[in-house]
């Protein structure tokens, strides 16, 4: 659907982005993760046409967006990322206001609100005036302007950026709705959310391009052994030998202050039956026994955020200790 | 046409939800009318020359246009600007030049309608004398053409910056350079200059429109002049884009 080619933006001589190439494929929830400050925003500013590149080319669904603008334009909708509305308008006048600017007719227009309200869960507050709105409201009020006029792509930077936890989780919610008819971009700083919503990735940093892939695939290239974590009631002495020598296990390290072990595996084994049978076996009370999940997203996005060469050995470590932080149990 | 008739809408809906324009409405009718009376008083004395009072009243009044200009258009794009509604503005299938459009008309219309009580005074009048309409339409006309130029400066300097204040400073500042060309009309003993400053001076062109007279010339002058404005004011706002 969007196709960007070798896209370049620079403001002055700071390069914001350098020559990134991706293309959005329809009915998919792409993510765009990176740092703040990766070049984001930029980028996505010049996918919705808001921005010029200073090099390369967008096209959406086959329009290049600089040489038939209207037409590209029209498939796409767009929530900004610091969505502003006109505070002294009533939700529904903008978005009849929105529509006319879209080009909808009157009675287009007049069938087109209705749904887009009711899609965004804004019916209610329709005769409000926004400036009185709360963030989450006005969050979704811009995000009915965006599929106001039906476009086959919907870009949204940052949407949750700036609301409260419930607000997030409905407009996470309403996101998912949308993604099952709307082709999405969605560009974030928060990992949960990429893991949650999105079908694939993209990590900028720098500018750049440095992973994409399905959340899936980004997990597993930086995922080493799978381990396992057990917790006895009371630490039994020659416990460590016994699960050691149990079969899929290659290590056995203490797990930390609570006197729980994790047990590293051989790629593919699950030694998880065993250490049930020799703890019963042994008379041992098993509190907690579960597999621990390998690297996170977060892992791979700190791995390759902070990669810098000149910090090569530092990063080499850092990650490493920021598993353990977040590693958790998946039972 | 779309993008022109949205934004004109908006924008005139904007002009009448906010105080602004409610507050200019009053302090341009309480000056209008404090000219008009004295003005009317003046006439009155016997050994005043006479004449057509709107006359003398298209003459003096016209210079609140200095002020009324910035004020009326220094939020047009520069709010936009501020607070990033233009990023969703220019992401719809509209183009720079719609939008100033719009913007213009709006303001434009909201400035007539602050005239329209003015009509008032020549039907007051018409109760006591017979009025010469010819000249009161051309000097309305004229107030329109002068307004017209004034706006569409605003317009420009309020697309430059994303501050109201700077906005109508910058307006305020290159109109009141325009109002200075005609007085240095009266300054300047160099015959082509005087006569180049007479074609431009405002003073002039205000006195014919209320005199009756319709020069083309004047009607090019104010037309391209706030065409060249509002293509610098779309220009500046597509220039936005570049940095």
């Amino acid at each position: 659907m969007i196709e960007a080619h070798d896209l370049t933006r620079r403001y002055g001589d700071f390069t914001a982005v350098s020559g990134i190439s991706f293309s959005v494929n329809e009915g998919e929830i792409l993510g765009m993760l990176g740092p703040n400050g990766a070049g984001k925003t930029t980028t996505i500013r010049m996918i919705t046409g808001f921005l010029p590149p200073t090099s390369g080319q967008v096209t959406v669904d086959g329009k290049d967006l600089f040489e038939s603008p209207r037409e590209a334009r029209r498939q796409v909708g767009y929530l900004p990322e610091n969505v502003s509305l006109y505070p002294e308008m009533r939700v529904d006048e903008y978005l009849a206001y929105r529509a006319r600017l879209e080009g909808l007719s009157r009675t287009e227009a007049r069938s087109a609100i209705p749904v887009a309200l009711e899609r965004c869960l804004i019916t209610d507050v329709r005769h409000q005036i926004i400036g009185t709105l709360s963030k989450g409201y006005r969050q979704r009020v811009g995000l009915a302007t965006a599929i106001l006029h039906n476009p086959r792509v919907l870009v949204l930077d940052e949407p949750t950026v700036g609301l409260d936890p419930k607000q997030i989780i409905s407009i996470r919610e309403l996101i998912r709705e949308l993604g099952r008819q709307h082709t999405l971009l969605l560009s974030t700083h928060i990992l949960p959310e990429v893991e949650l919503l999105c079908d694939r990735v993209v990590i900028i940093d720098k500018g750049l391009i440095v992973a994409e892939g399905t959340p899936q695939s980004l997990r597993e290239r930086g995922t080493g052994n799978p381990a396992v974590r057990v917790l006895f009631k009371e630490a039994p002495s020659g416990a460590a030998e016994a699960l050691a020598s149990l079969p899929g296990v290659v290590g056995v390290k203490s797990g930390g202050p609570d006197g729980s072990w994790i047990l590293e595996c051989a790629p593919g084994s699950d030694p998880r039956e065993e250490v049930f049978r020799t703890a019963a076996s042994a008379g041992w009370v098993l509190l907690e026994l579960g597999r621990l999940r390998g690297a996170t997203l977060e892992d791979i996005f700190v791995r390759l955020t902070t990669a810098d060469a000149a910090a090569e050995s530092h990063a080499a470590e850092a990650p490493a200790d920021r598993s353990d932080q977040s590693q958790e149990v998946v039972s | 046409m779309n993008g022109v008739l949205a934004t004109y809408r908006r924008e005139l809906r904007a002009y009448f939800f906010s105080p602004l324009a409610y507050v200019v409405l009053f302090f341009f009718l309480v000056v209008n009318g404090i000219i008009f009376v004295y003005l009317i008083g003046q006439l009155n004395d016997p050994r005043s020359a006479g004449g057509p009072p709107l006359k003398y009243f298209f003459s003096a009044s016209w210079l609140m246009l200095l002020l009324l200009g910035p004020v009326i258009t220094m939020r047009l794009v520069s709010e936009e600007l501020r607070s990033g509604s233009i990023e969703v503005l220019m992401t719809a299938p509209v183009t720079e030049g719609q939008v100033i459009g719009g913007k213009f008309l709006a303001s434009l219309t909201f400035y007539g309608f602050l005239w329209l009580p003015t009509l008032a005074y020549a039907g007051m009048i018409s109760l006591y004398e017979k009025v010469d309409w010819g000249p009161v339409l051309a000097g309305y006309l004229g107030i329109l053409l002068i307004g017209s130029l004034f706006l569409a400066v605003g317009i420009f300097a309020s697309a430059m910056t994303r501050s109201q204040l700077l906005a109508a400073m910058m307006t305020a500042a290159l109109l009141f350079l325009l109002f200075l060309l005609g007085v240095f009309e009266e300054l300047v003993n160099n015959d082509v200059a005087k006569k180049a400053l007479g074609y431009v001076s405002i003073w002039n062109h205000i006195d014919e429109f209320a005199n009756g007279i319709v020069d083309t010339r004047r009607l090019v002058y104010y037309l391209s002049g706030t065409l060249f404005f509002l293509f610098l004011a779309s220009r500046a706002l597509e220039d936005k884009k570049w940095r």
